[in-house]
Parts: C-alpha cells; sequence; structure tokens
C-alpha cells in the first residue's frame, strides 16, 4: 500500500533521513518511532508530498509519487502533526471543500460529511467556525478529512496529542476499523502504548536510519529479557534514559 | 480510489476558502468591525475623491497649453503607469512569495491529488488580485478623472478597464518569476530574507526615481531657458520597451477617439506570454522550490552579542534588561518585521529631500512666512510618522507575546513591570526617529531657531504620550492569536489611530498659537504684551500636561486591563 525505497533527504551537509526503506501492507498498522529529530516526520512529509526526497523513491497504492503525484495523493489520506484548517470556514465547508480537492462529486459528498462528523463525533459542531473548537476537536476534524475519500493508505503524524481518553479511544477504533476493512496505516508516535496496543509491526528510526522492525514481539525480544516492556526497548535501542544524570542534576 | 486529472476542479475552486472564509467573516460581525468599516470607507472616499478631483483639474488646465498639454498629458500617462510598474513587480515578489511558498494552506493543498497547473493558476490569480488592488484603487479615480475632464466616452472607460488588467498581470508574473528564481537559489528558510533585499530595493528607486524628476525646476521661473532639459529628463524613464509606456499610449489614444491597437495587442500578448512562461517554470521548479522553503536544519540567525553587551551595563533590574534583549532579539530577527521600517525610513528619506530642494527663498518678503508654517506641516508630519510607527511596532508589542504570554504571567514581575518594560522599549526608536526627522527637517529649511527648539522639545513630549497611547491600548485590546500587521488593522488599532490624530492636531494648535503670535510679534518689532505672554505659556503648559495625561493614564489603564486578564 506504501513503499518507500532507500530514500534519503538531506539539507546541505546534514542528512535528516539515510537510506530508509518501509512497506505498509493492505491492512496493516505499521507504527514508526524514534525519538525527537530521528527524522520520523521528515519521512512522512515526503510520503504526503509536502518535502521533495533527495533521493529514493514512494509508492502509495502502486503509483510512483514522483512521477504520477496525483494519482498517489488521491490514494492516501495524512494527518499531520500541525494541521492547518481554515479557521474561518465551518467543519462542514472545510470537509466538501476538503473532498473536492479529491474529486468528490457535489451531490454525493453531503451525506459522506455528516457521516464522517457524526463518526468523530462533530456532528453537531458542523456549522461553527474552526476558529472556535478546541484542540481535540480540530485533530479529530482533521482526520475525518484525511478518511472523508475513502483512502487505501493512510500517514498519520502523532495522532494522540491532545486527545483526550475518550477521544483517542475513539481514534484508536477508528484505525482498527480501518484497517480491517485493508486501509494501511503508517503512524509515527512517542506513546509507545499506543504502539504496543494498535501495531502489528514496528519500525524504529534513529539518526535518519532504520535501526529495528518487525511485530511488537519481535522489538521485545530485541531486550535483555523477553518480558522487557516496548519502552525499556525504545530507549536501550536508541540511546538509555539517562537517569543517572537525572539523579545527579536534581 | 481510481483519480485522474480530469476528476480534478478547476482551478477557481481552490480560491473557495477564501470566498467562503469572507463570507463567514461578514455574516459574524466582531466587536468595532462598523467602526472600522466606516472609518476606512470614510477615509477612502476622500481619498478617491481627491485623486478624481485632482486629475480632473490637471488635465483641464493641461487643455488650455493645446499641443504642450496634450503632451504633458500622455507623458503624465507613461509617468503614471511606469510609477505602479515598479510598485506591482515589487509587490508581486513579495506576495507571490506569500502566495506560493509561505502560505499555511499550501501544506493542506499539497497534500491532495491538484495538478500543479491548476494550483498556479489559482495561486497566480490571488498574487495579481493581492499586489494590484490598490494600484487599481488608485488608478480607477484618476482615469475617470482625466475621461471626465476630456469628455470621453465609453469606449475610454473599457479601454481602461481592458488595459489596466495585462498591465497588471505582466509585473506580478515578472515578479513571481523572480521569487521563483530567488526560493529556488537562496539556502532554504531564508526566502522571508529576500522580502529585507526586496525592501531596500523598492526604497532606493523611489528616492531614484524622485531625483529623477527634480520636479522643484518647474518651480525656477529663471531656470526656463532648462525647460528642454526638463521635458528630456522627464522624458528618458519613459521608454517604449515598457508596458507603462504602452498602456499609457493606449489610453492617450483611446482618449483622442483612434483606437492603438499596436500597444494594447503588446499589452495582451506579452501578458499571456508572461502567464505561459511563469507557468512553465512554475512547472518544473515549484515543488523544489517549496521543498527548499519549509524545512533546514538550522535557521540562520545572528547572535547580536553586541545587543547583551549593551543592555548588561543598563541600570535596570535583570527583570527589565532581559525583557528588553528577548523583544530586540525577537524584533531584529524577524525580518519581514523591519523590513516594513525600511518602507517607512524610504518615505522619511523622500520628505526630507523635499524640504532640501524646496526653494522658498524665491518668494520675496514671504520666504520667512512660509518656512515658519512649515516648520508646523514638519511637526505634524513627524506626528503622524510617529503615530504611523507606534500602530505598527509599538502598539502590538503586548499582542506580539502571543502564545507565549504564558511566561510573563507565570513568572514572579508584575504586569506594571511587564508593562513599562514595553514602553522604554518603544520610545527610545520612536523618539530618535522623529527628532532626527524634526530637526533635519527644520534644519534644512532653515527655520526661526525659537521654532526649533520649540519643536524638539514638542517631540519629546508627543513620543512620550503616543507610545504611552500606543502600549497602554495594545494592553487593552490584545490580538494574541494575530501577527503584528493584523493587531495594527484591529479594532483597538483602528481606535488608536483616530484617538493619535486627534492628539496631534490639538497638540499642533496648542503650541501654533503661541509660537505664531511670538514669531509675527518679532516679525513686526512689537513687544508681546503679558496678557498674550500668559496666554503663551499657558498654551506651553497645556501642551506639556496633555502629553503627560494621555501618558500617564494610557499607560495605568494598561496594566489595569492586563491584570483583569486573569479575572
Amino acid at each position: 500500500m506504501i513503499a518507500i525505497y532507500d530514500l534519503v533527504k538531506t539539507y546541505g551537509k546534514f542528512t535528516a533521513v539515510d537510506g530508509v526503506s518501509l512497506d505498509v501492507k493492505p491492512g496493516e498498522i505499521h507504527g514508526f518511532l524514534g525519538p525527537n529529530g530521528a527524522g520520523k516526520t521528515t519521512t512522512l512529509r515526503m510520503i504526503a508530498g509536502l518535502l521533495k526526497p533527495t533521493a529514493g523513491r514512494i509508492e502509495v497504492n502502486g503509483h510512483d509519487l514522483a512521477k504520477e503525484p496525483e494519482a498517489a495523493k488521491a490514494s492516501l489520506g495524512f494527518i499531520p502533526d500541525r494541521p492547518y484548517i481554515y479557521e474561518k470556514l465551518t467543519a462542514g465547508e472545510f470537509l466538501r471543500f476538503h473532498g473536492g480537492l479529491f474529486g468528490l462529486d457535489g451531490n454525493g459528498i453531503g451525506p459522506r460529511v455528516t457521516e464522517m462528523l457524526e463518526l468523530f463525533e462533530l456532528g453537531r459542531w458542523e456549522n461553527e467556525l474552526v476558529e472556535s473548537f478546541s484542540h481535540g476537536m480540530k485533530q479529530r476534524l482533521v482526520m475525518s478529512a484525511a478518511f472523508l475519500h475513502r483512502p487505501q493508505a493512510v500517514v498519520v503524524d502523532e495522532p494522540m496529542v491532545g486527545l483526550d481518553p475518550r477521544g483517542a479511544r475513539l481514534i484508536k477504533d477508528v484505525f482498527r476499523r480501518m484497517a480491517q476493512r485493508g486501509v494501511g496505516i503508517l503512524m509515527s508516535t512517542h506513546t509507545l502504548e499506543v504502539a504496543q496496543e494498535m501495531c502489528d509491526r514496528i519500525s524504529i528510526i534513529l539518526k535518519g536510519k532504520i535501526i529495528a522492525r518487525g511485530t511488537v514481539s519481535d522489538i521485545r525480544a530485541m531486550g535483555d529479557g523477553a518480558n522487557d516492556h516496548l519502552t525499556e526497548v525504545f530507549l536501550k535501542l536508541t540511546g538509555g534514559s539517562g537517569l543517572q544524570e537525572i539523579d545527579e542534576i536534581v | 480510489m481510481a483519480f485522474d486529472s480530469a476528476q480534478a476542479k478547476p482551478f477557481p475552486y481552490l480560491l473557495l476558502p477564501s470566498v467562503l472564509a469572507s463570507r463567514n467573516r461578514a455574516r459574524r460581525r466582531e466587536r468595532g468591525d462598523l467602526t472600522r468599516g466606516l472609518m476606512f470607507g470614510a477615509i477612502g472616499i476622500l481619498v478617491v475623491g481627491a485623486l478624481f478631483q485632482g486629475s480632473f483639474w490637471l488635465t483641464t488646465q493641461l487643455e488650455s497649453y493645446e499641443e504642450l498639454g496634450d503632451y504633458l498629458l500622455r507623458l503624465g500617462l507613461s509617468w503614471l503607469f511606469m510609477t505602479f510598474l515598479s510598485f506591482l513587480a515589487f509587490s508581486g515578489v513579495v506576495t507571490a512569495l506569500s502566495t506560493f511558498f509561505l502560505s499555511e494552506d499550501l501544506r493542506l493543498l499539497l497534500t491532495a491529488p491538484v495538478p500543479v497547473r491548476r494550483l498556479f493558476h489559482a495561486r497566480f490569480f490571488r498574487t495579481v488580485g493581492q499586489s494590484s488592488w490598490m494600484v487599481v484603487i488608485f488608478l480607477a479615480p484618476v482615469l475617470m478623472g482625466v475621461g471626465r475632464a476630456r469628455c470621453a466616452g465609453l469606449a475610454f472607460y473599457a479601454t481602461a478597464v481592458l488595459t489596466t488588467v495585462p498591465f497588471a498581470v505582466i509585473p506580478v508574473a515578472a515578479g513571481s518569476l523572480m521569487t521563483l528564481l530567488l526560493v529556488n537559489t537562496f539556502p532554504a528558510r531564508r526566502a522571508r530574507d529576500i522580502l529585507m533585499l526586496m525592501g531596500l530595493l523598492f526604497a532606493a528607486s523611489l528616492v531614484i526615481l524622485l531625483r529623477f524628476i527634480r520636479p522643484e525646476q518647474l518651480m525656477r521661473v529663471e531656470s526656463l531657458p532648462d525647460l528642454t532639459d526638463f521635458f528630456s529628463t522627464l522624458q528618458s524613464p519613459v521608454t517604449p520597451m515598457l508596458p507603462s509606456f504602452w498602456a499609457g499610449e493606449t489610453l492617450f489614444a483611446s482618449l483622442r477617439g483612434a483606437p492603438d491597437w499596436l500597444h494594447f495587442s503588446a499589452l495582451w500578448l506579452t501578458a499571456g506570454a508572461a502567464v505561459v512562461l511563469t507557468r512553465m517554470a512554475n512547472e518544473r521548479w515549484y515543488f523544489t522550490g517549496f521543498s527548499r522553503s519549509q524545512e533546514a536544519p538550522k535557521a540562520r540567525f545572528t547572535e547580536l552579542r553586541a545587543l547583551d553587551a549593551v543592555v548588561s551595563v543598563l541600570p535596570w533590574t535583570p527583570v527589565r534588561r532581559q525583557m528588553l534583549v528577548k523583544d530586540l532579539k525577537i524584533f531584529l530577527r524577524d525580518v519581514s518585521q523591519w523590513s516594513q521600517l525600511l518602507l517607512l525610513l524610504a518615505l522619511v528619506m523622500v520628505y526630507l529631500y523635499n524640504f532640501r530642494v524646496l526653494d522658498l527663498e524665491r518668494i520675496p518678503y514671504m520666504s520667512g512666512f512660509l518656512k515658519n508654517i512649515y516648520a508646523f506641516v514638519n511637526l505634524a508630519m513627524a506626528g503622524f510618522v510617529m503615530a504611523t510607527v507606534a500602530v505598527r511596532f509599538v502598539f502590538p508589542a503586548v499582542s506580539a507575546e502571543g502564545a507565549a504570554f504564558w511566561i510573563i504571567r507565570t513568572s514572579p514581575i508584575s504586569l506594571r513591570d511587564f508593562l513599562w518594560s514595553k514602553f522604554w522599549t518603544g520610545l527610545v526608536p520612536v523618539l530618535f526617529l522623529t527628532e532626527i526627522l524634526t530637526i533635519a527637517g527644520n534644519e534644512l529649511l532653515g527655520v526661526d531657531p525659537f521654532l526649533k527648539v520649540m519643536a524638539a522639545i514638542a517631540i519629546v513630549f508627543m513620543s512620550f504620550a503616543l507610545v504611552g497611547l500606543a502600549i497602554g491600548m495594545g494592553a487593552r485590546y490584545p490580538r494574541f492569536s494575530a501577527d503584528p500587521t493584523q493587531v495594527a488593522g484591529s479594532y483597538g488599532g483602528v481606535a488608536f489611530m483616530i484617538q493619535a490624530v486627534l492628539f496631534v492636531i490639538v497638540m499642533i494648535v496648542l503650541l501654533g498659537w503661541p509660537a505664531s503670535t511670538y514669531l509675527f510679534q518679532r516679525f513686526r518689532r512689537v513687544p508681546i504684551r503679558t496678557s498674550q505672554e500668559l496666554l503663551m505659556i499657558g498654551c506651553f503648559t497645556a501642551a506639556a500636561v496633555l502629553s503627560i495625561t494621555v501618558w500617564l493614564t494610557s499607560m495605568r489603564s494598561g496594566v489595569q486591563a492586563l491584570n483583569r486578564l486573569s479575572d
């Protein structure tokens, strides 16, 4: 569904993403983990078509992003970490506009918009301006936009930030349901419990390179003990927690 | 889902959010919208009316000079369009940078399957609109005045519309192309620095343009033999290769009832070619440029260590010192902020240059009187410059804290200290700028020493009052989520401008009467009566009291408003 091959992104002498390859199969939720500045967001933004790769290839639903950008983007949904929404549009207007960008027909889009707003518990806010929304509501609105055109693959950057427990639960359920219907989801997150609970496979990126990949069990097996929590393994793989230094400073 | 480019909506669809947002904004009025609308509407009608009357009067006057009048009108039209041409090209570069590369909604649009060509058309349409609306508003009454004076038929007005469209498209296309080139050439994240570069170039071109014309020559009767030189100077920048010349010629021909198809076609063909060329370049380099403008490993900035060193020796509390360092560094590192100051400085230079070339000596007996009148014009102008600088740079000082205001509110410093720190930071540059403007202007004019001293002292009082008013009102009407330009145009900003202008007018009246009495008595060599002296002292005292009252009451109400934020 999403396949990237030897992806590289450099800024001058600095290499942010260094030969990353990964694939997300239909119906798979693929966790993309890594510490801050490891290259997660840069990778996701290249897949979404916001950044031009220095080298490498990206395919979405079999379409090469560089050669057929419109076809590739049409089957992709993107949920950024810092989403932009037109503040002076209502939720309904924003979704209808977004649907239009993806070629959704004017007549059929009304019921679909209502359906998505209901799904993300925003139905009664359809005619309210986005500027009056809380952060969590905006996040849910962006998610409804991303799923509006029934994408076959979804790229999501930090989905749980700013959501209350109910919202987080809702998002998890939606993601699971979408995956069951064959949607491939590539999700970056710092919430390792979420990754452990939801992901079929996980890739860990550090300094622009993939350093570990596998199922949650595979990753946990990389720790010292077989029953290690994902957090312990993640910290071990990405450079430790520095608890000793914290004690000294405190 | 199968998707091909035929499914993509035509480019006007991409303009839909702006249309809907405008409609929603109009439906849900915010506080002060009506006041702002009325004020701007009234100013707009006044300006448009003045432009219409001015061009009507001038064209009527020129008609009495027969062939010379026709020649001057023809030249005037070319000059008018040439001035706008440079403005449009500059505005095109700046606007294209925003619409094509920095606009936040691009992050949404570029993830959607929107063909590059359609995105280009939508963005270009927006760029042309944003860059040229001001020119169109200015041009329309001027051309209507010319048409009315010459009793032109409908064909002239239709030609005016059909000439203005390609005339606006050509420089904006060139500007957009320039932006594309610059964004692809400069290292990423420095795209906004281009604004500064362009600001400087524009400022320089304004001054050069003024030097070119040397309008003061027209005022010199003794230089009449040089009139041919003057006309050749006027003629020199008007080259037949520029669209401004084509536009001028087309309209002049239309005024005389004979269409000039050659220049009209040249305009449309060039506009079409410019759009096609810019579009092709965009299809080739746009995404690379956009990608470069998004990310960089490290933002380029100036450390400004000297600033730290200077501020550290100021006899202030650490809180006030750190506030000053923070405000100055943020301001100096944000090119989009201080590049606007450059434009203002260019206008100030032009203003001072006018004083330098103003030859009042040629008017016998009246030169001394006129000079002193000009001293007050200069003082009023400095007051208005002060109000403009204050509304743009001082009024938004509290709002500029934005989402980071929580740091101040949770710190162990009083909001009074915070606001006074903002006051001193704003006062020094405003006082410095307007003092220089006043002293240099009066010096160049050679006004009476008494007026020089009075104006210099008045500026100090006016600076304290206007900066205090701006800071105080900025605290009463903060807009933490808006950028400084939006803050300046908000309800509070407009309310500040109204009060500031009223204050300047009252000050001029309070200072003008005693100063003119003093000068008039001296001119007639008559001693000033005691009653007059008392009235003069009263006026000066009133001006000082008014300034101090405005300053302190504004600051106090600002502090109270900040304290109420936590209610």
